[in-house]
């Protein structure tokens, strides 16, 4: 350390580590008062952008809250089926029974166990008439009634007659059975011991729906813990083991993941942030004054968010953090520059044109988001502005009270003088060649055959093969609805969402018959319109015409005369009843099978049709049609939306560059600058796409927005080595700077290009070769030849 | 022989009982009409001329649950397995013997009251299942009996052959 005074008098070291410990107590008095005002939401949907067409607003409005996104598949295994059965129902009795603080977590835990006749409850029983088909082929006149009763005869000497003998006396026509049969799934598996099990009769099948839309990972996390937590009370000491699959446990299972290797990368590149800068400044003050910078932009950037935003997104936090990494590059310049004889505060003001400059730029860039229209893409704009201006102006403002006025000034280091003796000999790159570099990168890009974009949403947060082998069997299994088609039928209302679906009914029966499609389900198979309750009801007979039929049928037979009266009496209520509607339906189990399916809004109904077992989606498509009903394709609406996604966010990266540019004119002032500026910057962009692109890389949204952070990188070495001029100290210490600041940032991102996530690759590849290309292009650019080698 | 209190009298049934393997239990109907009851792996399953098969599962109708576990394990002789679903009961004299069967398992007894089986000799001669509450006790009389039982008229003769009178 040099011991020579500095001009200004000095605060003391003690003094100056108070002060910092001081900052640190303000922020966490901040973190404090923001973090209950943080409202995490992992709602994916705020990063759409508004939906257009019918499938898109399908997608985001309702899907969300859609049957197919909703759905659990579990299997248990490896015990006897005896046992699997038992624990399939003690584990069904136990979720339902399930409360997350007030809240039922699951919908419907569905293992085939017979439910139809607590499905009804007592008040609708008497509506059975109204809902079961059977009056709509058949009357209850003498001759029908006699041959049900022989059957009924037949079944009291059966092994069902137990099960039967209870609902004979108000129901000898069995409507209750033929409900429950038909209420059903559409191809249900075998049943073994009660339960669902697979062909194979050795997995016992559970369908599980949360009533957590598939987009709220929290919800999902929630149910797939509740699962967990019952499965491990019901298998005891057992061998079972569970399988769960379906989109709620895939995304929880890979959010998971993607938090575990974000915060071990995270843990490691606070580390390596530490050492380096422990290293670089050898000062163990370092890496704590450094660290204050990045810690304030955070708060402030969080804190500005949820003022502005109500709820901050997950992936906001998680990619605005990564984003504003390039704040610790702030105080790295200032640790730097700084040297004995000037004074910390000159030293910043020093560096503030191109500081601030570079800051300004890259405000601007991410500030287009604000244009997007997209919720998450405008929070991420204001985290990263605000995050950055705070981090610009903490180094420029607070930093100088507290950084060591004399340390060693990084122009003396003897290894940095002979790497820059190396780099000396390095070739500039004059206009030809960078246009010769730009060429082939654009050929490169252009010509390697391949997708350029990325658009199947799914590949982003990949679900290992096995695990998605697996759902495609259980799904098959367990007949559980298509997650990809679902036909939607818009009315102005649910009774005409009910008429119409009737009618599309009987055409998709044909459809199944055929093996179009393996199975269906809509709320018409449970609730049929009132116009068809009400034709059903006028075909009841009256009173007398009920109890001469019924002595007519019985006379001679096997029953007591008055075997019957309460099914006169059920047929009486159920002619004066009025139809039953959806809201009837509430609290009921009926109520979880219908309204996943029947959407009511202010003035509208939508009436969803879940498939399973698609085989032709054009037939579907026309039959659908024809009855005034659309095949949605989701994958594909979810595809469009990307791509328009994307259509908007290229949009604001043009605007962005633009912008940029226009902001380092107007700080230069010198086209011939401007241009060795942004030529690294530029070339970099397109080198960076063409390794991509040559390594068969498929462009996602991540790759797009960690293209502007590299460009804000590659703007501040390149701002940096041409503040520095031709003065050889300058260049030295602005080396010196750029070094530990290209080294810190091409750790971290290094090591997320490592990772197995998608997303986090994505962003670590593309910012990692931005640093490097920046680094070594600012260098062959922007370097100004030495004056004068000492 | 199965009693309601919703017919006149109780129905008179005639038919076999059949293992073809060791899980499956087959009761086969003849007379007053054709039935066939196939019992396996907790199913049952209906079937009868000119319609569709109906199929339910053995824990709603428990008396044919118990039925099946005690067949499997009377006809094979399998003690052990008869302990683990059943408190086991032996009275009688070995030419007039009964051996009465009360369900373990908690579901099972809130439905069953008892099984009891009576026989003389190596042969068994009556099931009959007691279910809790009012109903009925159903009697399946087989062997010796079920020949007996042909001669029988009332409901009270046939409870006393079932126990192992001798018929009247």
């Amino acid at each position: 350390m040099s011991d020579s005074p500095a001009k200004s008098p000095a605060m003391s070291g003690t003094r100056r580590l108070a002060l910092a410990l001081l900052w640190l107590v303000l922020l966490a008095v901040l973190a404090l008062f923001i973090a209950p005002r943080v409202q995490l939401s992992g709602d994916l949907r705020k990063f759409m952008p508004a939906p257009q067409t019918p499938a898109q607003k399908l997608l985001i409005d309702e899907l969300g809250e859609g049957p197919g996104s909703r759905l659990l598949l579990v299997a248990l295994s490896g015990e006897s089926p005896e046992t699997l059965a038992a624990q399939s129902q003690a584990l069904r009795e136990r979720l339902l029974a399930t409360r997350v603080g007030v809240d039922v977590p699951f919908k419907l835990v569905a293992n085939g166990a017979d439910v139809g006749l607590d499905a009804i409850p007592q008040r609708l029983r008497p509506y059975r008439y109204l809902l079961s088909p059977t009056l709509d082929t058949q009357r209850f006149d003498a001759a029908f009634l006699r041959s049900e009763l022989d059957a009924r005869v037949q079944d009291l000497g059966s092994p069902a007659a137990a099960m039967i003998e209870p609902l004979l006396p108000s129901d000898p026509t069995l409507e209750t059975l033929k409900l429950a049969q038909a209420w059903q799934p559409a191809n249900a598996p075998q049943r073994l011991h009660g339960v669902w099990f697979d062909r194979a009769g050795r997995e016992a099948l559970l369908a599980i729906e949360t009533h957590a839309a598939g987009f709220d990972p929290e919800g999902q996390q929630a149910a797939v813990d509740a699962i967990h937590a019952a499965f491990d009370a019901v298998r005891a000491n057992s061998k079972t083991k569970l399988t769960l699959t379906g989109p709620g446990a895939f995304s929880v299972e890979i959010g998971g993941r993607t938090a575990r290797e974000a915060s071990l990368i995270g843990t490691i590149d606070s580390f390596v942030f530490v050492l380096l800068l422990w290293v670089a400044y050898r000062s163990w003050k370092a890496p704590l004054l450094g660290g204050l910078p990045l810690v304030s932009a955070g708060l402030v950037g969080l804190g500005a968010v949820a003022l502005a935003f109500d709820g901050v997104h997950g992936i906001t936090v998680a990619f605005g953090f990564t984003l504003i990494g390039v704040v610790q590059d702030y105080p790295i310049h200032l640790f730097s520059h700084q040297r004995a004889g000037v004074s910390p505060w000159a030293s910043a003001r020093a560096l503030w044109p191109t500081l601030g400059t570079g800051v300004a730029s890259t405000c601007i860039a991410y500030a287009t988001f604000l244009v997007s229209g997209v919720d998450g893409l405008q929070q991420l704009a204001v985290f990263t502005v605000v995050g950055l201006a705070t981090a610009a102006l903490a180094t420029r403002f607070l930093l100088p009270a507290l950084i060591d006025p004399s340390p060693h000034d990084a122009a003396d280091s003897k290894w940095l003088a002979r790497c820059w003796n190396a780099l000396a000999r390095w070739p500039r790159m004059n206009a030809a060649g960078a246009c010769v570099v730009a060429a082939i990168a654009v050929a490169v890009i252009v010509f390697v055959p391949g997708a350029f974009w990325q658009n199947d949403l799914a590949r982003l947060t990949p679900v290992p093969p096995a695990a998605l082998a697996r759902d495609t069997q259980l799904r098959g299994e367990l007949g559980a609805p298509d997650v990809r088609y679902i036909i939607a039928l818009q009315a102005k209302d649910t009774e005409h969402a009910l008429q119409l679906s009737e009618r599309l009914m009987t055409a998709l029966d044909d459809l199944r018959a055929q093996g179009v499609v393996g199975g269906f389900d809509l709320a018409a198979r449970y609730l049929p319109s009132a116009e068809t309750q009400r034709a059903r009801q006028a075909k009841l007979p009256s009173d007398n015409e009920l109890r001469s039929a019924l002595r007519e049928a019985m006379a001679g037979g096997a029953f007591n005369d008055d075997a019957f009266d309460d099914f006169a009496r059920d047929v009486a209520t159920a002619r004066k009843a009025t139809p039953l509607v959806p809201a009837d339906l509430a609290g009921t189990p009926l109520a979880a099978s219908t309204e996943g399916l029947l959407l009511q809004r202010e003035g509208h109904a939508t009436a969803l049709v879940a498939l399973s077992g698609m085989q032709d989606p054009a037939a579907v498509a026309h039959i659908a049609q024809v009855h005034g009903a659309q095949l949605l394709d989701l994958k594909q609406a979810s595809e469009s939306l990307v791509a328009e996604y994307r259509e908007r966010v290229l949009w604001a990266l043009a605007l962005a560059s633009v912008l940029l540019a226009a902001a380092v004119w107007f700080a230069l002032r010198s086209p011939r600058r401007v241009l060795r500026v942004l030529a690294p910057m530029a070339l970099t962009t397109l080198l960076i796409l063409a390794v991509l692109r040559g390594f068969g890389v498929e462009l996602n949204l991540f790759h797009l927005v960690s293209l502007i952070l590299a460009a804000g990188l590659g703007l501040d070495y390149a701002l940096f080595f041409d503040h520095a001029g031709d003065d050889r100290a300058e260049q030295l210490r602005t080396l010196h700077a750029v070094i530990v600041c290209s080294l810190t940032t091409l750790l971290v991102f290094a090591l997320l290009a490592t990772s197995s996530i998608p997303v986090l690759r994505a962003i670590g590849g593309t910012v990692a070769l931005g640093v490097a290309f920046n680094f070594v292009l600012a260098l062959l650019i922007v370097r100004a030849p030495v004056k004068a080698v000492a | 022989m199965r009693g309601s209190k919703l017919l006149k009298a109780p129905l008179r049934l005639t038919g076999e009982y059949r293992r073809p393997d060791a899980d499956t239990l087959v009761r086969e109907v003849r007379t007053p009409y054709a039935e066939t009851t196939t019992l396996h792996a907790g199913e049952a399953t209906i079937e009868r001329a000119g319609q569709s098969p109906r199929k339910f599962s053995l824990s709603r109708a428990p008396e044919l649950a118990g039925l099946q576990n005690s067949f499997g394990a009377l006809l094979g002789g399998d003690h052990a397995s008869l302990e683990t679903h059943y408190v086991l009961q032996a009275d009688g004299t070995r030419q007039r013997w009964q051996l009465t069967m009360t369900p373990k398992d908690a579901a099972l007894a809130s439905k069953l009251k008892s099984i009891v089986l009576f026989g003389r000799g190596a042969e068994l001669r009556c099931i009959q299942t007691q279910p809790v509450g009012s109903g009925d006790a159903q009697r399946t009389l087989l062997a010796g009996a079920a020949q007996e039982a042909a001669k029988a008229t009332d409901a009270a003769a046939l409870a006393a052959l079932c126990e192992g009178a001798p018929a009247r």
